[in-house]
């Protein structure tokens, strides 16, 4: 018997990608967004899998619409990647930015406490809950700092997770995944609206590129493999949390170097730096260590960061070559 | 005059507060949830009605989930301090209404800090968050300090922990004057009737005089560092007089288990307990009875020595429970001077003697025929 996986936020770039790892590992694959008539699921069509997918309108904050999803998906696993996923947004948006991650977790949970479903439930964590480590590599036991509405909503969430699996067995993982990009990544992420001006500036197309506070380190990696590290978190015997990051850190401005090198141009010709970009908070530098997942999930990060900026700005100029 | 805002001031820390600060010369401003039965009854020896002169305790109507209603008390209010200390404040029913108690004290905390910023008044207005110590739920360290991190345990606390970290984000990202207070537990006569330690004083006083057989409870082994709410509203205030906003543990640094509990209220009746069985089983049972001259009880008390009057109820375990909370005051001690003044004794004391005045005024209203008013959980 084919097992069945629910994707909620199956329209963005996780679920995208993690449909497709899911299809190709024989699941039957039913994607929910809020709207599914309206949406164009651009993603999955560019990953060549819409009609793959089963579609289905979910509103993670409207505890009607969970239960029903699940009734009538009747999934083996079940993955939560809905919810506004943008750092700066959650300062113009924390009560919605709060509604659908912290309660739309708390519905999904609620809804298959209800169900007494055997269901296996991953819950998209965020390396955002960390905030500033002080320098130290952050693990499954570092203690969470955030930094945004967006962090601290995730936070609550994380815990939400941590409880239902320790008060009513469920099993429950929260994978707290480090900054994860390809070219799937909408350009209000600062990664993919550094690979699109970059090759825009190259064509002529544009002539400088605004950007905030480029110190900023990250841990960038790419974002079709970190999706198998969730399917195999569900596939443990026990459920548990797990860091899932390269364990590599660069700044924002290596980042922006890396890009313009592989177009041939110096990006200090180019960029602006622009205080409109900068965030109220922001976390200054994001240092991971994997090696539970390596551990335990046999699980490791094949690509760098600079091979994933590569990668993002070949696709670029495929997609907008004409 | 300084005009506080209070929310969730029918509650226990709310009608503290409400004195102290009329006490120190506030305009104090209270919001309560409109509800079919009156809910001001721990405030109601502060009420000042409309036609009164110069009043300066006013109550409006609010509720933390509606965001209008928030704003526009404070934009009629213009507070220079606002007490956030409404919420569902109850661990075990945040089981029961997870969502509710998210909306309520996560969102909650929010909308009240958002509405500071839409009405501009977030340079002038200071914001004191009630945290609390089950953020530590499975502890991680013993004793509890602001510096130990939190893993909370409940619906509640995870609703708290958000709360907890908005407020940090609003004072860091927008230079708010907002803070936590890490309240560990407070108890007082006002404690609400379905907590633990209120529900023991009045359980054991109703047995004492007849009212009721027993006294069922859940996990007897969790211990707890209790203090009286009167001084950590003190506490409350304190935080938010300072040059920069912080936050702080406040708590008595001493510990005690429920069954310790029961044995100084058992104790403060006469009644000295003895336990027997464990987990489930166990009982506790009255081992001897000492007549009280020196109190004001005046009444013969129902239990003798064999009497069994508690038993353990596992309807009252929680679906994860927070076996030991212990805090450590010193940065409040040392920073702000802070120590708590009334002691684990007098606290008990305070609230048998007050159990037992009520106990006896419905114990007399039911010998005289009138109807008496049996609140049950």
């Amino acid at each position: 018997m084919n097992k069945t996986a629910l994707i909620l936020g199956v329209s963005g770039q996780d679920g995208a990608y993690l449909a497709r790892l899911l299809l190709e590992k024989g699941y039957r694959v039913v994607g929910a967004s809020r709207d599914a008539s309206m949406s164009s699921f651009g993603n999955l069509v560019k990953l060549g899998i819409r009609d793959k997918v089963e579609t289905e309108s979910v509103s993670s904050t409207d505890f009607r619409s969970v239960l029903q999803v699940l009734k009538k998906a009747e999934p083996d696993e079940v993955y939560n990647l809905a919810g506004q996923s943008s750092v700066g947004l959650s300062f113009d948006q924390p009560m919605e930015t709060y509604e659908s991650i912290s309660v739309g977790t708390l519905n999904l949970l609620e809804a298959i406490r209800m169900l007494e479903m055997k269901v296996r439930f991953y819950n998209a964590g965020s390396s955002e809950c960390f905030g500033n480590t002080d320098g130290q590599r952050a693990t499954e036991s570092t203690p969470f700092r955030p930094r945004s509405p967006y962090a601290v909503a995730k936070a609550a969430a994380f815990w939400q997770v941590a409880n239902y699996r320790e008060a009513y067995g469920i099993f429950a993982c929260s994978g707290l995944l480090f900054n994860h990009e390809s070219p799937l990544r909408p350009p209000r992420f600062v990664t993919q609206k550094i690979v699109r001006e970059a090759c825009d500036i190259k064509r002529g197309k544009q002539s400088v590129m605004n950007l905030g506070d480029i110190s900023v380190k990250r841990d960038w990696g790419w974002a079709p493999e970190y999706v198998e590290a969730m399917w195999l978190m569900l596939q443990q015997e026990k459920a548990d949390d797990y860091i899932i990051a390269t364990g590599h850190t660069y700044s924002l401005e290596d980042m922006v170097d890396t890009v313009f090198s592989s177009l041939d141009m110096n990006w200090r010709d180019y960029v602006v730096l622009n205080p409109a970009f900068l965030r109220p908070t922001d976390i200054k530098s994001s240092l991971a260590d994997p090696g539970k997942a390596e551990r335990e999930l046999g699980w490791k990060a094949q690509h760098s960061m600079k091979e994933v900026a590569a990668m993002m700005v070949k696709k670029y100029i495929e997609e907008t070559a004409n | 005059m300084k005009k506080a805002l209070i929310t969730g001031v029918t509650g226990q820390d709310g009608a503290y507060l409400a004195e102290l600060l009329l006490e120190k010369g506030y305009e104090v401003h209270g919001i309560k949830r409109r509800t079919s039965l009156f809910n001001t009854d721990r405030i109601d020896h502060l009420y000042q009605g409309p036609h009164e002169q110069g009043r300066r305790f006013i109550l409006h109507h609010g509720d933390m989930t509606d965001s209008s209603s928030l704003i526009h008390i404070l934009q009629k209010v213009m507070p220079d301090e606002v007490y956030n200390l409404a919420a569902q404040s109850h661990v075990a029913v945040s089981f029961e209404e997870p969502e509710y108690t998210a909306n309520s004290d996560a969102l909650g905390a929010l909308r009240i800090l958002e509405a500071i910023r839409t009405i501009g008044l977030a340079e002038k207005t200071r914001y004191y968050q009630a945290s609390t110590s089950e953020l530590y739920g499975k502890v991680r360290e013993v004793p509890q300090t602001e510096k130990t991190p939190f893993y909370p345990r409940s619906p509640y606390a995870a609703a708290k922990l958000y709360a907890y970290w908005i407020t940090v984000n609003y004072r860091e990202a927008y230079g708010m004057y907002a803070c936590n207070g890490i309240l560990f537990n407070h108890e007082s006569p006002l404690r609400g009737e379905t907590f633990v330690t209120r529900k023991i004083t009045r359980a054991l006083s109703r047995i004492a005089l007849g009212l009721k057989e027993r006294l069922y409870l859940g996990n007897l082994d969790a211990k707890r560092d209790w203090g009286h709410a009167r001084d950590y509203v003190e506490m409350q205030w304190l935080m938010l007089q300072q040059d920069a906003p912080e936050d702080f543990v406040i708590a008595t640094g001493k510990q005690y288990s429920v069954r310790d509990f029961v044995n100084s209220a058992a104790a403060e009746l006469g009644i000295t307990m003895k336990w027997r069985g464990t987990g489930v089983e166990e009982r506790g049972i009255v081992d001897h009875v000492k007549k009280l001259d020196d109190k004001q009880y005046d009444a013969t008390l129902h239990v003798q020595p064999g009497d069994v009057i508690v038993e353990v109820d596992p309807h009252y375990f929680r679906p994860t429970e927070v076996e030991t909370l212990l805090g450590d005051p010193a940065k409040a001690r040392e920073e702000l001077g802070w120590t708590p003044k009334i002691s684990f004794e007098e606290l008990v004391s305070e609230m048998v003697q007050h159990d037992m005045e009520e106990t006896r005024r419905d114990s007399m209203c039911q010998d005289e025929g009138f109807r008496v008013n049996t609140y049950n959980e």
